[in-house]
C-alpha cells in the first residue's frame, strides 16, 4: 500500500528538537512532505492522492483503521488525513492511539451527520476537519495551515490577519493601527485561538485554557459566547458577520488565517 | 330495570283484594234491604276488573271467587248460610264467576300488553341511548369506552369487551374488577370462534366467573363482550337476556364501523405516504439527473477529447461540471434535512444559542455566492439567548438567504432585521425581487411546491418547506409576504422561551 516514496528526501520528524537544521530541512523539503490518507472508498483515495502529488506530497494509502495504526508509524507521515467512518474501528478510537504515540497532525474527514464524532475526535487531539464533500483547494489550505502550526512559536508572536494585528510578547491588540482594550479573559480567549490559529478549537478545549474548569458547563459555555461577543464587538469590522474569529457550528471558533 | 320484576310475586295483591271484597260485601250489606241483592253484583263485577287491571290475572280470579262466596253467605238471604232460598241465585253466582274469571283474564292480558309496551319502550329508550353514544364515539377506543358505560350502567355489573388479537384474542378495554384471567380469557376465545354465547349463565362453560356473549354482525364476529355480576345473581331472565343480546349487536355494529373507519385511515395513510414518495423519488430522480447529465457530459467529453479542446473550453467545462456537483450536494442536503425533520422533533439538540451567531455563520456559510452582495443587517446588540438547534436553525437562515439571493438582481439589497417582541423574536428576510404571486404565498412551504419556475434558477422545491418544518419544531412560525414596493418578505417568529421537548 505504502505509495512510491522518494527516499532522495530524508524524514525529518517536526516536533523533535529544533533548531536551524530542522527549520533548513523544513524549507528544504516544504514540497514534499508527507501525507496518509486514510479511507476506505477507494475513489476518495485516488482523488485525494491525484491532487496531492500533484501538489508536491508524497502520498501514502490506508483503507482501514489497523492499515492506518501501522502506516502512522511506519510511513512517518507529516500530516494525516483521516476519515472518520471506517469499516474496522472508531474514527476517534484511531486518533487517540495516534495521538499516544506521535503528534503528527490529524485532519478528519467527516460526512455532515457525524457532529458528535467530529467533536470527539477533535477533542482527541485530531487538528482540524473537513465535511464531506470539500473543495481540493479548502483541503490544501488546510494542510498548509496545520503545517504552519507546527513551525517554532517564537515565529509567531506577532499574528496578522486583515487589519487585525496581534502581538503576544506586548500583549497588544490592534484594528487598523489603532490599539484596543480587551478584559483579560478576552485577551485570553484571543490568545488560545492565535496560538492556534486555522485550527479548530472545540468549545471543551477553549473552556479549558481559559477557565480550566469542567463543572456546571452550561454556565461556562455561556461565558464564553458572550465573551466572543464583545470580542467581535471590538475587534470585528462588522460584528454581524463576522470575518475574523469564525463559528464553527455546534463544534466551536476558529480564528480565519487568510482574508 | 333490576329490581321491577321482584314485586309480581308478592302477595299484598291477594291481602289488597280481600280488603276490596270486605269493604263491597260491607256496602253492600248497607243497602241489602234497600235494593235487589243481584244488582249489588254490579260492584263486585267492578273490583274484579280493577284487581285484573291493577294486580294481574290471580289475584282477579281469588277476587270472582271470593266475591261469590261473600255475596251468597251475607247478601243473599238467608244471610250468614252458603244455603240458598231461591234457586235464581245459583245462576247469578254462576254468571258473576263466569263473568269475573273472563273479565280478570281479559284485564290481565290487557296488563300484560301495556307492560310489555311499557318495557319496550324502555329497552328502546335504552338502545337508543346506546346508539347515541356510539355515534358521538370517533374511534375505537372511545367505542369500546362507551359499550362498556353503557352496559355496566344498564345491568350493574362489570364489562369487558374483546378484540381479534394476533393470537386468538385480547381485552380491549375492561373495568377493573372484570375478573381477567387465562381461564376467562379461553372462554372469551371460544366464544369469539364459535359466535355463540358461553359461560356464566348458559350451557356451555358455565362455571366461568362471567357471562360472554359474541358481537356478532353480518360480516362476522366482531369481538367478544363479556359481562360479570359482582352479586350472586341466579341469572338473567329472558327480557334481561334480550335486551343484553340487542345491546351486543348494536355494539357489534359500531365495534365493526369503528375498524373498518381505522383501516380506512391507516390506508389513506398509506396511500398519502405513497403518494409522497412517489413524488420524492420523481423529484429526486429529475434534481439528480440533471447535474449529473451536465457532470457527466463535461467529464466525458473532457476524457474523450482532451488534446483537441482548447485551454478555454476545458476549463469551462470544468467550470460547469463543478457547480453541477454543488447544486448535487445541495440537493443531498436537503434531502438529509428532509428526513430529520421528518423525523420529528426529537432528534433536534437544542442548545442556548445568539441569534446573531446563528445568522452570521449562515452568511459566512454563503460567502461564495454572496460576493459583493449588499446585506442590510439590523440586529440589536443585546439580544437574549434562544434554545436552538444551531445547525439546523442555520439551514433555515441559509435557505432564506439563498432564496433572496436567487430570486432578486444581484445589484438589489437583501434586508436581515431581527426584532424581539414580547417573549417572542422576528427575523425578516427581505429582498427587492420578483416577489411571489399572491396565491403561492402559502403553497410555497408545502414539499416539492416551487412558485416561480425559472428555468435558470435551480431548487428542489424542497428549501422553504424544510425551513417550516424546522422552525414548526422549535415551536416558532414562518409566514411570506410580498413588500408594498419590491420583492418578498420572509418572516420567522420564534418564542424565547422554548418549551424543552
Amino acid at each position: 500500500m505504502i505509495g512510491s516514496c522518494s527516499q532522495k528526501f530524508p524524514y525529518y520528524l517536526l516536533l523533535d528538537g529544533g533548531g536551524g537544521e530542522l527549520l533548513r530541512n523544513v524549507h528544504d523539503r516544504a514540497k514534499k512532505m508527507r501525507i496518509l490518507i486514510v479511507d476506505d472508498e477507494k475513489t476518495i483515495r485516488r482523488f485525494l492522492k491525484a491532487t496531492l502529488v500533484s501538489h508536491g506530497y508524497d502520498v501514502f494509502e490506508a483503507a482501514n483503521g489497523a492499515e492506518a495504526l501501522k502506516y502512522a508509524v511506519s510511513s512517518h507521515p507529516d500530516v494525516i488525513i483521516l476519515d472518520l467512518g471506517l469499516p474496522d474501528m472508531d474514527g476517534v478510537d484511531i486518533t487517540r492511539q495516534i495521538r499516544e504515540r506521535s503528534k503528527t497532525p490529524i485532519i478528519i474527514l467527516s460526512v455532515r451527520e457525524d457532529e458528535s464524532d467530529k467533536i470527539a475526535a477533535l477533542d482527541a487531539g485530531a487538528d482540524d476537519y473537513l465535511t464531506k464533500p470539500f473543495h481540493a483547494g479548502e483541503m490544501l489550505a488546510r494542510i498548509r495551515a496545520v503545517m504552519r502550526r507546527l513551525l517554532p512559536q517564537s515565529e509567531k508572536s506577532l499574528f496578522t490577519v486583515g487589519k487585525l494585528s496581534i502581538d503576544l510578547a506586548q500583549h497588544s491588540v490592534e484594528v487598523n493601527g489603532h490599539p484596543v482594550h480587551l478584559t483579560p479573559t478576552e485577551y485570553a480567549l484571543l490568545k488560545v485561538l492565535v496560538l492556534n490559529a486555522g485550527k479548530i478549537m472545540t468549545h471543551g478545549q477553549i473552556l479549558k485554557e481559559i477557565w480550566d474548569k469542567t463543572e456546571d458547563v452550561e454556565e461556562a459555555l455561556h461565558l464564553l459566547r458572550v465573551t466572543v461577543s464583545n470580542l467581535r464587538n471590538k475587534i470585528e469590522p462588522d460584528p454581524d458577520r463576522p470575518a475574523y474569529i469564525l463559528t464553527e457550528p455546534c463544534v466551536g471558533y476558529r480564528l480565519c488565517t487568510d482574508m | 330495570m333490576k329490581k321491577s320484576k321482584a314485586k309480581q310475586n308478592n302477595i299484598v295483591p291477594y291481602f289488597m283484594s280481600i280488603a276490596l271484597v270486605a269493604i263491597t260485601t260491607f256496602m253492600g250489606g248497607l243497602i241489602r234491604e234497600a235494593i235487589e241483592p243481584t244488582n249489588i253484583v254490579i260492584f263486585y263485577l267492578l273490583i274484579v276488573v280493577m284487581t285484573a287491571v291493577w294486580w294481574g290475572r290471580y289475584p282477579a280470579i281469588m277476587t270472582s271467587l271470593l266475591s261469590v262466596l261473600a255475596f251468597d253467605y251475607f247478601l243473599v238471604p238467608p244471610y250468614l248460610t252458603f244455603a240458598v232460598s231461591d234457586v235464581q241465585y245459583v245462576f247469578t253466582f254462576i254468571g258473576l264467576l263466569a263473568v269475573g274469571l273472563v273479565v280478570s283474564a281479559l284485564a290481565s292480558k290487557t296488563r300484560q300488553q301495556a307492560m310489555d309496551a311499557l318495557g319496550r319502550e324502555e329497552q328502546t329508550a335504552i338502545l337508543y341511548r346506546l346508539s347515541k353514544d356510539l355515534a358521538a364515539s370517533d374511534s375505537l377506543e372511545a367505542v369500546l369506552h362507551t359499550i362498556r358505560m353503557n352496559v355496566g350502567g344498564i345491568f350493574d355489573c362489570r364489562v369487558a369487551v374483546f378484540l381479534p388479537a394476533d393470537h386468538g384474542i385480547k381485552p380491549g378495554s375492561f373495568d377493573p374488577d372484570f375478573p381477567i384471567d387465562e381461564h376467562e380469557n379461553t372462554i372469551a376465545a371460544w366464544v369469539f370462534g364459535n359466535g355463540k354465547p358461553a359461560g356464566w349463565g348458559t350451557d356451555t362453560l358455565p362455571a366461568s366467573k362471567a357471562h360472554y356473549l359474541p358481537l356478532n354482525t353480518s360480516q362476522g364476529v366482531f369481538g367478544v363482550l363479556g359481562v360479570f355480576f359482582k352479586d350472586d345473581k341466579a341469572g338473567l331472565d329472558p327480557g334481561e337476556y334480550n335486551l343484553l343480546s340487542a345491546l351486543a349487536s348494536q355494539a357489534a355494529v359500531a365495534v365493526q364501523r369503528a375498524k373498518l373507519t381505522e383501516i380506512s385511515r391507516q390506508m389513506e395513510i398509506i396511500r398519502e405516504r405513497e403518494r409522497l414518495q412517489t413524488a420524492l423519488l420523481n423529484s429526486i430522480s429529475h434534481d439528480l439527473r440533471t447535474p449529473l447529465v451536465t457532470i457527466m457530459g463535461a467529464l466525458s467529453s473532457l476524457l474523450q477529447d482532451f488534446s483537441s479542446i482548447d485551454a478555454e473550453t476545458r476549463k469551462e467545462l470544468l467550470e460547469t461540471a463543478y457547480d453541477e456537483s454543488g447544486h448535487l450536494n445541495q440537493l443531498v442536503g436537503n434531502l438529509l434535512d428532509m428526513t430529520r425533520v421528518e423525523a420529528g422533533a426529537l432528534k433536534m439538540k437544542t442548545k442556548p444559542c445568539e441569534l446573531r451567531d446563528v445568522i452570521g455563520a449562515s452568511l459566512h456559510l454563503l460567502k461564495d455566492k454572496l460576493e459583493k452582495r449588499d446585506i442590510q443587517m439590523h440586529i440589536p446588540r443585546v439580544l437574549p439567548e434562544i434554545l436552538l438547534d444551531f445547525t439546523l436553525m442555520m439551514r433555515v437562515f441559509v435557505n432564506l438567504i439563498d432564496n433572496a439571493i436567487k430570486y432578486s438582481a444581484p445589484d438589489t439589497p437583501i434586508e436581515i432585521t431581527v426584532k424581539p417582541l414580547e417573549n417572542k423574536v422576528k427575523i425578516e428576510v427581505k429582498d427587492n425581487g420578483f416577489g411571489i404571486p399572491e396565491e403561492d404565498l402559502v403553497r410555497i412551504f408545502d414539499k416539492f411546491y416551487r412558485a416561480v419556475k425559472p428555468r435558470q434558477i435551480t431548487g428542489t422545491g424542497l428549501g422553504l418547506s424544510i425551513c417550516k418544518g424546522i422552525i414548526e419544531a422549535h415551536g416558532g412560525q414562518i409566514f411570506a409576504k410580498n413588500n408594498p414596493d419590491k420583492g418578498t418578505t420572509f418572516t420567522v417568529i420564534l418564542p424565547l422561551e422554548m418549551k424543552e421537548a
